[in-house]
C-alpha cells in the first residue's frame, strides 16, 4: 500500500468534551486520541454512558451547552474541525461528514416524505438539477434494498417497517457520499437478518466509496464483524485499541477481557457466566487513579492512586493500565 | 412423568383496533366518506406449554408479537380468542378479581426497566406491592419482606428508601425482579429483562436469574430477540414471526438442527464475535409485511427462499415433526399429528 492511501482522514488528538452541570463537571470524553484513513471501519465500545455518541457528536460539531470542547484536536482533511466556526462547520455536516443517530425514531421527520428528505441533502450539498435529484435518490434506495424504489418516494416515514426506516436514514445519510460516516448504534433493536443486511450495506459503501466509517455499538460481535480497529471507552477515557482481530483474540485491558468473557456466546452449557463486579461509577465523582479499579480483579495499590497512561504495545494497538494482561503469541 | 404442565396456552390471539378516534378514521375515496379500521394482528393462534422448573425461551423480531404475547398472558390484555391454562386452572375469561390468586403464581418482569416502576414510589414500597396485594400483612412484615427481597437481589438496606431515577439501568432491573419474586410465584414471565443493559451488567443479571431459579426452583417465560441469550438460559426454545410461533423445540434443536426456513435465517444471521459477516447469498430479502395486513398463506412466504404456490394458497400449521420439536412449514409437513399429542420431551 502507498503512504497516500494510509494517510489518516480524520485524526483526533487529547480530545475532550465537558459538561459543566450543577452536580460537578461530566468529563463525558476525557482525553480520546485516534487516526481513521478512507477506506477504513473503526469500531467504538464501551458501557452505556461512556462518551461513545459524545466522541460522534464533537466531531459532528453537535455538542450542546452545557457541554463543549475543551481541549484537543479534531483534524479532518487538513483543517481543526474543533476550531471551526458554525457556519464553516456547517457547510462540513452533511457533504464531507454525515451521522447516523442513534434513535431511529427522531431521525426521519414524520411530516415530509421520504423523498424529500433524501432530496433535501442533495440540494443542500450538490449542484444537481432536480432531475438528476430525482434520478439519485431512486437509485439510493434501491442501493439500501427498498424494494419498488420508485414508488416508495412519495410515502412518509409511518408507511415504512422499523428496518425500512433504518435503511431510509442509512442511505439519507449516504446520499451526499460523504468522506466520513459515524454511524452511531445503526441496528440496536433490529432483528438479525435486517441488522446483517443492513452492516452488509455500509460495508460496501466503504469499500466502494473509500468512505471511512466509525461504528458505535455496545455489540461487540457486530463490530468484530466489521471494524479493522476498535477503540473501548471506559468513563470517558480509552482504555484499549488496537486492531479488531487483535483486540478480541487477545485483549490486554482487564476491562475488555471482562466484556469478552460476558457475552452469553462464549459460554455454551450453562454454567455461570464471568461477570464483571460492580457498576459504572458515577462519572461526577470518578475515583482518583484508574476508573474501572472498583471493578477491576486485577486492581492493587498503585491503580488507586495513579492514573494509567495509555501505552503503546505492538501492531499499533496501545493499552490504559498498570498491570495488563498478557499478550499471547 | 405425565405431570401437568404449569402453563398450557392454546390457540392464543390478540388483536388491537389501532384506528384511532373516528375523526382520524375518516377517509374520502371517490367522494365517498368512510371510517376503515385498522387492527393490528399481534398474536395469531399462539401454543405452547411451560412445565415446571423449565425456562422456555421466545425470540423474534422487533414487533413480532412477543410483548404482546406476555401480556396477554397475564391477561393485562384480554385475549381475543384461545385458551390460557395455569396449573391446571382456565384463567381465560377472569376478571380483575379472580386473577388476584393467580398473581400469586404468576408474575412479570417488564421490558423497560425505566418505564415500569412508579417513579413516586419507594423501592422498599415497590418490591412489596404484589405481596400485599394478595397477602396483605401489616407494615412492618412488609418492611421486613422488602428487605428480604432487595438482598436476595444484591441490593442493601441503604437502597431500601430511595426513587428509582436514583438507580442505574441493571439495579433498576433488579428491582423488578425483586418485585416479581415477592409472591414466591411458580412461573415469571421475563420480557427483554437484559436487553437494555450493557453487557457487563447483562451477565449480572443472566447469573441472577439462573440462580434464584436453581434455588427457588421456578419457571420462566424469558423473552428476547439476543440469540445468544436465549440459547445460554433456554431449556426450550419458540422462535415467533408476525404473530406467529414458526418452530418450537429443545434448545439444541432448534440451535443445531433448526428445519424452519426464518430461524435458519435467524441463526445464519446472527453475528458471531470474531468471525467476517455471513455472506451476502445467505441472505434474507424482501420486506416484513404491515401487522396490519397479513399476507394470505404463510405469513413468512414475502421473505422466504423456499415458498411455493402451497404457501400462497394456505396458513401452514404448527406440527410435531419429532423429539420434541415442532414447525409450522408446509416443507415439513409429512407428520399430520396435532401438536398436542406428541409426547412431552423429556427434561435434561
Ligand atoms: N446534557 C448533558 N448534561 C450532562 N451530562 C451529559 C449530557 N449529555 C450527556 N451527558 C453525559 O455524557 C456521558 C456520555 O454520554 P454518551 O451519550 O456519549 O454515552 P454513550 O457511550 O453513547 O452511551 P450509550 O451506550 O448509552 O448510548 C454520559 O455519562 C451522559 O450522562
Ligand atoms: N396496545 C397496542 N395497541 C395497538 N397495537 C399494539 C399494541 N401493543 C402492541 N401493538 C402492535 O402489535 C405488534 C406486536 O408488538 P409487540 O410489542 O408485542 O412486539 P415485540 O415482539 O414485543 O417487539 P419488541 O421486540 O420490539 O419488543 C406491533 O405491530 C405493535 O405495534
Ligand atoms: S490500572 Fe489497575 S485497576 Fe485499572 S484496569 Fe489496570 S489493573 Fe485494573
Ligand atoms: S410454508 Fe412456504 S413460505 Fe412458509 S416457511 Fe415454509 S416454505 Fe417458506
Ligand atoms: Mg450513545
Ligand atoms: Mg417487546
Amino acid at each position: 500500500m502507498t503512504a497516500q492511501t494510509d494517510a489518516p482522514l480524520l485524526r483526533v488528538r487529547g480530545l475532550k468534551t465537558w459538561f459543566h452541570t450543577f452536580g460537578g463537571v461530566v468529563k463525558a470524553v476525557d482525553g480520546v486520541s485516534f487516526d481513521l484513513s478512507p477506506g477504513k471501519i473503526l469500531g467504538i465500545v464501551g458501557e452505556s454512558g461512556g462518551g461513545k455518541s459524545m466522541v460522534g457528536f464533537s466531531i459532528m460539531g453537535l455538542v450542546d451547552r452545557p457541554g463543549r470542547i475543551e481541549a484537543g484536536e479534531i483534524i479532518f482533511d487538513g483543517r481543526d474541525l474543533a476550531r471551526l466556526d458554525d457556519d464553516a462547520m456547517q457547510a462540513v455536516r452533511g457533504r464531507q461528514i454525515a451521522m447516523i443517530f442513534q434513535d431511529p425514531m427522531t431521525a426521519l421527520n414524520p411530516l415530509y416524505t421520504i423523498g424529500n428528505q433524501l432530496e433535501e441533502m442533495l440540494t443542500l450539498h450538490t449542484d444537481l438539477g432536480p432531475q438528476a435529484r430525482r434520478a439519485r435518490c431512486i437509485e439510493m434506495l434501491a442501493e439500501v434494498g427498498i424494494p419498488q424504489p420508485e414508488a416508495r418516494l412519495g410515502a412518509y416515514p409511518h408507511q415504512f417497517s422499523g428496518g425500512m426506516r433504518q435503511r431510509v436514514v442509512i442511505a439519507i445519510a449516504m446520499i451526499a457520499e460523504p468522506r466520513l460516516l459515524i454511524a452511531d448504534e445503526p441496528t440496536t433493536a433490529l432483528d438479525v437478518t435486517i441488522q446483517a443486511q443492513l452492516l452488509r450495506l455500509m460495508k460496501a459503501q466503504v469499500e466502494q466509496r473509500r468512505t471511512a466509517l466509525i461504528l458505535i455499538t455496545h455489540d461487540l460481535a457486530a463490530v468484530s464483524q466489521m471494524a479493522d480497529r476498535i477503540v473501548v471507552l471506559y468513563c470517558g477515557r480509552v482504555v484499549e485499541i488496537g486492531a479488531s482481530a487483535a483486540l478480541i483474540a487477545s485483549p490486554r485491558h482487564p476491562y475488555t477481557r471482562g466484556l469478552l468473557d460476558s457475552i452469553p456466546a462464549s459460554h455454551q452449557g450453562r454454567s455461570r457466566l464471568p461477570q464483571i463486579p460492580g457498576t459504572v461509577p458515577d462519572i461526577r465523582k470518578l475515583p482518583p487513579g484508574c476508573s474501572f479499579a472498583p471493578r477491576c480483579p486485577r486492581a492493587a495499590e498503585r491503580c488507586r492512586a495513579e492514573v494509567p497512561e495509555l501505552t503503546a504495545a505492538a501492531g499499533g494497538s496501545a493499552f490504559a493500565c498498570h498491570f495488563p494482561l498478557e499478550a499471547s503469541a | 412423568m405425565s405431570e401437568l404442565p404449569l402453563l398450557r396456552v392454546d390457540g392464543l390471539e390478540q388483536r388491537f383496533d389501532a384506528s384511532g378516534s373516528l375523526f382520524d378514521r375518516l377517509r374520502f375515496d371517490n367522494g365517498r366518506i368512510s371510517a376503515p379500521r385498522r387492527i393490528v394482528h399481534a398474536v395469531n393462534g399462539v401454543s405452547l406449554t411451560i412445565r415446571r422448573g423449565e425456562v422456555l425461551g421466545l425470540v423474534g423480531e422487533s414487533g413480532c408479537g412477543k410483548s404482546s404475547l406476555a401480556k396477554t398472558i397475564i391477561k393485562l390484555h384480554e385475549p381475543t380468542a384461545g385458551r390460557i391454562i395455569l396449573d391446571g386452572e382456565d384463567i381465560t375469561g377472569h376478571g380483575f378479581q379472580r386473577m388476584r390468586p393467580v398473581r400469586r403464581k404468576m408474575q412479570m418482569i417488564f421490558q423497560d426497566p425505566y418505564a415500569s416502576l412508579n417513579p413516586r414510589q419507594q423501592v422498599s414500597d415497590i418490591v412489596v406491592e404484589p405481596w400485599r396485594e394478595v397477602a396483605g400483612g401489616s407494615a412492618d412484615a412488609a418492611h421486613e419482606r422488602a428487605m428480604q427481597l432487595l438482598a436476595k437481589v444484591g441490593l442493601g438496606a441503604e437502597h431500601a428508601a430511595r426513587y428509582p431515577h436514583q438507580f442505574s439501568g441493571g439495579q433498576r432491573q433488579r428491582i423488578g425482579i425483586a418485585r416479581a419474586l415477592s409472591v414466591n410465584p411458580e412461573l415469571i414471565i421475563a420480557d427483554e429483562p437484559v436487553s437494555a443493559l450493557d453487557v457487563s451488567i447483562q451477565a449480572q443479571i443472566l447469573n441472577l436469574m439462573m440462580d434464584l431459579k436453581d434455588d427457588l426452583g421456578f419457571s420462566y417465560l424469558f423473552i428476547t430477540h439476543d440469540l445468544s441469550v436465549v440459547r445460554f438460559i433456554s431449556d426450550r426454545i419458540g422462535v415467533m414471526y408476525l404473530g406467529f410461533m414458526v418452530e418450537t423445540g429443545p434448545r439444541d434443536a432448534i440451535f443445531d438442527n433448526p428445519h424452519h426456513p426464518y430461524t435458519q435465517a435467524l441463526l445464519k444471521a446472527a453475528p458471531r464475535i470474531g468471525q467476517p459477516l455471513p455472506p451476502a447469498a445467505e441472505q434474507l430479502t424482501g420486506e416484513v409485511p404491515s401487522a396490519f395486513l397479513l399476507p394470505e398463506g404463510c405469513a413468512f412466504r414475502t421473505r422466504c427462499p423456499l415458498a411455493h404456490a402451497r404457501c400462497a394458497r394456505e396458513q401452514p400449521a404448527l406440527k410435531h415433526i419429532g423429539a420434541g420439536q415442532s414447525v409450522a412449514c408446509h416443507l415439513h409437513d409429512a407428520d399430520e399429528k396435532p401438536l398436542h399429542d406428541a409426547p412431552l420431551p423429556v427434561a435434561a
